[in-house]
């Protein structure tokens, strides 16, 4: 595999660091292709209402895509058949029966199939994104916090993440969901609930980081010097123990998105009329027998944007550690 | 320290877990703004009696600790609470519905070893070759995708079209043949397989894939060991290495990430005793969410998360127990 140091010309430094790693990352093939899935899920999940309107890929329904408020949704009532005139359950465009206006079929309202598991695809990205940002969040502070002080604090904080680490995390999050909220589950509840189940493991591989950051000389003498401990915290131990935690957090989208596609898939996640993947699958086991084709899809969807994540966490790995020669 | 006094330790630490995880599972179904009783009766014209009536019945009346203090009192004597929805005990409503969960997650670990384990030494051995590349592939999709659709797609091929395999439910080995109308214990067995068939993959999928990636990997490092260096040095066959001197040391992460996935798999096993039809502990919480039985709901979720202690601790012991080099945390 071809690294950066052969590169390197006459006369320039050996590069090290973030531009080292990012260098790395872009000569990996698995993790360049993964990096293009996210990035086309990305864009697809924001320009997606742009772009159904202007493709022949109409929205199926006027009161839909209610979620598309912070990007307008450019309907255009006159091109759409009246609601009662959709055909539903229309086959994908290579079975019998199927068409070009609506390539992958359409659903139990006449939507047009490939255009919700277009727009589902910010349900999942916006998951995936969020919740692996509170998990983030919260993870680094626990396990800052309790790596740097050690003692009765370490022992609590850590204890109580145990706690959270054993219950199962699709369990937690359901039960977090439809208690939560009251019986009334939704998108928001979900990104609440996964960032909480994944508090632990942030916490746990920032915290073993942190016990061999704190010994370092530059902490050492910035304690020396009166730098507050909060201060410390936040411009060194931080920092300095945080290239693990970007990996992992790459993965941790996916297992994010893979979380919420199962639970939406049970009907705990986004609720109609939002398009969301696992709901999708939800309607569609129901019709396993009399269309199959409907269950096909959004799976393709979510495992597509999963393995964007994996390939590209992986890639990040193999570049930031240094004893992996692949 | 001696390995019995390591599980001793061992099992005295996971009380304080228990006993926390007991009382996040009870805030998170009583205290929180989801209020229970709400939620039980959304939807429904009631007036304030009834509320009150639904309350005393489920002890609500009564301040939060003396609550939360009951509950724990009765579960340390093994008592779950009562199923309104179901009228019994919950507690044996579990082991009703634990006989499933066990066998499919078992089964889909076993699933998982037999078919990772050889395909991560293979992978390793043949490093940066096809096989290797393939093997890294189905690891790829493997971790990448979810179990229910898996299943899913597995009932649509083996059930709808080609029609070899049951498309759900389970036939249990411990029951009585004659139950299901077969003629003995051979067929019994031979349906169960055929029923466990389809779920087992489902579930084992996302296992299969992760261990297959720390079996490689373990692999890899292992047979750059000096002592293995040194066996090749001395002439010893490759395939005598492998199996003798790489193989052993490689299979302690192994037994780790068997115990930490347990947690991925009892949550996984919500969703494939959905799309199986499988009435085991996973589909007993969805269940009763939808039936509002808020005692069994805080009942699947501490036996699930105290199947998943006692799977570490399981694993923890027999890890030290085959590697000498572990001290018992003596250290610390």
């Amino acid at each position: 595999m071809a690294t950066t140091e052969g590169q390197l010309g006459d006369g320039e430094e050996p590069q090290v660091g973030w531009r080292h790693t990012l260098a790395q990352v872009r000569n990996d093939p698995t993790a360049r292709f993964g990096l293009y899935i996210i990035a086309i899920a990305t864009s697809v999940a924001i320009f997606s209402a742009v772009d159904a309107n202007l493709s022949r890929l109409t929205l199926g329904a006027y009161h839909d895509y209610t979620i598309g408020e912070w990007l307008p949704v450019l309907e255009n009532p006159e091109t759409l058949p009246p609601p009662g005139e959709m055909q539903t359950y229309q086959p994908p465009v290579f079975a019998e029966g199927g068409s070009w206006d609506n390539p992958l079929g359409t659903d139990q309202s006449g939507r047009d199939y490939l255009s919700r598991i277009i727009y589902g695809a910010r349900i999942s990205m916006a998951v995936g994104f969020f919740a692996t940002f509170l998990g983030l969040t919260g993870g680094v502070a626990i396990g800052a916090v309790a790596g740097y002080y050690g003692g009765w604090i370490d022992d609590v904080l850590m204890r109580f993440v145990e706690i959270i680490y054993s219950i199962p995390a699709l369990v937690l999050v359901i039960v977090f969901t439809v208690f939560v909220s009251g019986g009334n589950p939704d998108v928001i509840y979900a990104i609440l609930g996964v960032g909480i189940a994944t508090v632990p493991v942030f916490s746990r591989i920032i915290r073993s980081r942190v016990l061999s950051v704190r010994e370092m000389d530059y902490v050492e003498a910035a304690r020396a010097a009166g730098v507050t401990d909060r201060n410390i915290i936040r411009r060194h131990i931080i920092p300095n123990s945080f290239a693990p935690v970007l990996v992992y957090a790459t993965l941790q989208i996916g297992f994010a998105i893979l979380i919420v596609a199962g639970l939406s898939f049970l009907g705990y996640g986004a609720q109609p009329p939002t398009p969301d993947w696992g709901q999708m699958l939800n309607h569609a086991h129901g019709q396993m027998h009399v269309n199959p084709w409907m269950s096909i899809w959004p799976g393709v969807a979510i495992l597509l944007t999963i393995m964007g994540f994996n390939l590209f966490g992986d890639g990040l790995q193999d570049a930031l550690d240094p004893r992996i020669d692949n | 320290m001696t390995l019995l006094r390591y599980t001793i330790r061992r099992i005295l630490q996971a009380i304080p877990v228990l006993i926390g995880i007991s009382f996040i599972t009870f805030v998170l179904v009583n205290a929180l703004p989801g209020d229970p009783v709400a939620i039980m009766l959304e939807g429904q014209e009631v007036d304030q009696e009834t509320i009150e009536a639904v309350e005393r019945r489920y002890g609500l009346d009564r301040p939060f600790h003396e609550r939360f203090v009951t509950y724990m009192l009765g579960l340390i004597q093994g008592d779950l609470g009562y199923s309104f929805h179901r009228d019994m005990p919950v507690s044996t409503l579990m082991w009703i519905r634990l006989g499933p969960t066990l066998l499919l997650v078992i089964s889909a670990f076993v699933f998982a070893l037999v078919t990772a384990v050889p395909l991560g030494v293979l992978a390793a051995k043949r490093r940066n070759e096809p096989t290797d590349h393939v093997s890294r592939i189905i690891a790829l999709i493997g971790v990448s995708t979810p179990s229910f659709w898996i299943g899913i797609m597995l009932i649509l091929i083996f059930a709808v079209w080609l029609g070899w395999l049951p498309s759900g439910r389970l036939v249990y080995p411990w029951r009585d043949p004659a139950h299901y109308g077969f003629d003995g214990r051979l067929e019994l067995y031979y349906q169960t397989i055929r029923h466990l068939l389809l779920p087992m993959v489902a579930l084992g999928t996302l296992q299969m894939a992760t261990i297959m990636r720390i079996e490689r990997s373990s692999m890899v490092e292992s047979l750059q060991e000096e002592y293995v260096q040194l066996a090749r040095a001395y002439g010893v066959p490759e395939r005598t290495i492998l199996r003798k001197h790489a193989f052993r040391s490689a299979q302690l992460p192994i037994i780790t990430i068997v115990g930490l996935n347990l947690s991925t798999a009892l949550g996984g096993a919500v969703l494939i005793e959905t799309v199986f039809e499988i009435n085991g502990m996973g589909r007993l919480l969805i269940q009763s969410i939808q039936q509002l039985d808020y005692q069994v709901v805080m009942g699947v979720t501490i036996v699930l998360a105290t199947i998943f202690v006692i799977g570490v601790i399981i694993t923890d012991i027999s890890y030290a127990y085959v590697d000498p080099r572990v001290s018992y945390g003596d250290r610390d």
